[in-house]
């Protein structure tokens, strides 16, 4: 048996420390494949090979002493790797690398190589000093979840495509009703419009005239919230702010003085129609009643938080309303009052002296 | 309702003949009077013969999927002097820069939205800037907002 006459190997090994060492005991009988080459000799040959080398490659020994080490390489060794290794022992240097290997039977592994210069005390380098692993489990299991992650990347890939078209989808179709609601809002405007300039009795066309403010107030309603960022919420002041500049500005009524003092309060989105239907309300009121054939003034709308509520007051410095003063009975009071209930509202009249203060004040949320 | 220093020529293009009919009213109700109406680009192209309107009230998407944008260049080479003013529901859609228009009212509009936006038009074109601060209908464009300090 060769591999026996390894253990006398290290006594023909030419080293100032060789013979009869300790430690080249120790490298004989280790499990971890082990190999010296002589870069004095041409083509750098291994010199020596523990027992753990010839039973990782199958060779003998003496298939193996006196050759270059690249008899381990094949078709798929990485040429770059092997590249790396000439590179490190031209340069005297230390090199860590994964090779794929093969044996003598032709099969593979993966072969995990360190390979460090022994100098003597000169420093010059006298032998290679060449480690081995097999280490194919570890980098077949790296190969798999490398494998495995550019599948779940494809797949991930794929979905996202998937959900990115389907809110596209949606995106199309929200502007589609929001577009089909806007239309709509429009026409329904246009349409009472029409109507009200046929009809010459002026208490049926005040009528239909108080309808019409009612849509131009939902419309705007509307607008406001699709032209918003957030479309869960409504800001209820820029909102008091819009309607009393369009009201007055379209009354062309310039001796009515606006004075604003608005804060934003958000209100929950869903509250946005019944809330902007009582403002309508209160402040074409304002106009109809405090500032009435062509009487001068001013108009005051202030919005502002008050605790967990907030209040819009809109303030005319008009005649007041009498003592007995009951508005039941007109569709805008009913309005008002079913209205503000609903979205937790409440509505008072007060005497401003002079005037009429209308105060409404809800919850909003925190 | 509206003041009515003096009358103005307009242009409507809207391809909803409602919307068309009702806008007329609004302007006529102003005090103003409306030239013509137009419901796509070739009903402006064919428009030649008209003096050129003070103002052109132009909706974005109009009939035989002609866009107000080529009305609206179409406008501005054939009568210099005219303002454009753009209808439309999606003014998000329109550059910058408003293309040479001058300003856009939202839709839906309300009949006093509409009225204050052409009375403060109405001010800009006959006398700039005007005198009444900018109703939210409408939205001038950046050198225009400069011009009118809106």
């Amino acid at each position: 048996m060769k591999q026996r006459d390894n253990w006398h190997l290290t006594d023909s090994v030419d080293h100032e420390s060789g013979e009869g060492d300790p430690f080249a005991a120790a490298v004989r009988a280790t499990r971890m494949p082990m190999v010296i080459t002589d870069p004095q000799l041409p083509d750098n040959p291994i010199i020596f090979c523990n027992e753990a080398f010839q039973r990782l490659t199958g060779y003998e020994r003496d298939e193996i002493v006196g050759h270059n080490c690249r008899f381990l390489q094949g078709p798929a060794t990485d040429p770059g790797g092997v590249e790396r290794v000439r590179n490190a022992i031209r340069e005297g240097a230390p090199v860590d690398v994964d090779l794929l290997n093969y044996r003598k039977d032709g099969s593979t592994f993966w072969n995990a190589l360190y390979v460090s210069p022994v100098r003597n005390e000169a420093g010059v380098i006298q032998f290679y000093f060449a480690s081995q692993m097999d280490v194919t489990d570890r980098v077949e299991a790296q190969k798999t979840i490398a494998r495995q992650k550019v599948e779940i990347e494809r797949e991930v890939e794929s979905r996202t495509v998937a959900l990115k078209d389907a809110l596209e989808a949606k995106t199309l179709l929200l502007h589609e009703v929001d577009h089909r609601v806007k239309n709509n809002l429009t026409m329904i405007g246009s349409l009472l419009r029409l109507q009200a300039r046929t009809i010459d009795d002026p208490v049926i066309n005040a009528k239909l005239e108080a309808m019409l403010e009612r849509v131009d107030a939902l419309a705007t309603v509307h607008r406001r919230l699709y032209q918003s960022d957030d479309v869960t919420k409504f800001d209820v002041g820029a909102f008091a702010a819009n309607l009393v500049s369009d009201v007055v500005g379209a009354s062309g009524r310039e001796d009515i003085v606006v004075h604003t003092d608005i804060d934003a309060i958000d209100v929950p989105s869903n509250h946005a129609a019944a809330l902007g239907l009582v403002l309508n309300e209160v402040v074409t009121n304002a106009i109809k009643h405090g500032f009435k054939d062509g009487r001068a003034g001013k108009l005051v709308v202030r919005a502002e938080h008050a605790n967990e509520n907030a209040r819009i007051i809109v303030t005319d410095d008009g005649p007041g309303f009498p003592d007995d003063a009951d508005g039941s009975g007109g569709l805008g009071w009913t309005l008002i009052k079913k209205l503000s209930r609903q979205v937790g509202a409440t509505t008072e009249w007060q005497r401003a002296d002079p005037g009429t203060a209308v105060v409404i004040t809800f919850p909003v949320g925190s | 309702m509206c003041p009515q220093p003096k009358t103005l020529e307009f242009l409507i293009v809207e391809d909803e003949a409602l919307l068309a009919m009702d806008i007329e009213a609004i302007i006529e109700d102003c005090g103003h009077h409306v030239v013509a109406e137009a419901a796509s680009l070739a009903d402006v192209e064919a428009l030649h013969m008209i003096a050129a309107p003070d103002i052109a009230l132009v909706d974005v998407q109009l009939a035989l999927g002609s866009s107000g944008l080529d009305v609206s260049a179409l406008i501005q080479t054939r009568w210099r002097g005219t303002v454009i003013v753009f209808l439309t529901a999606n003014s998000a859609k329109l550059p910058a820069d408003f293309a040479g228009a001058h300003g856009v009212i939202a839709k839906p509009f309300s009949r006093n939205g509409l009225k204050s936006a052409i009375r403060y038009i109405q001010e800009g074109v006959i006398a700039p800037p005007p005198v009444s601060s900018r109703p939210d209908s409408f939205k001038a464009a950046p050198a225009i907002c400069e011009r009118w300090r809106c």
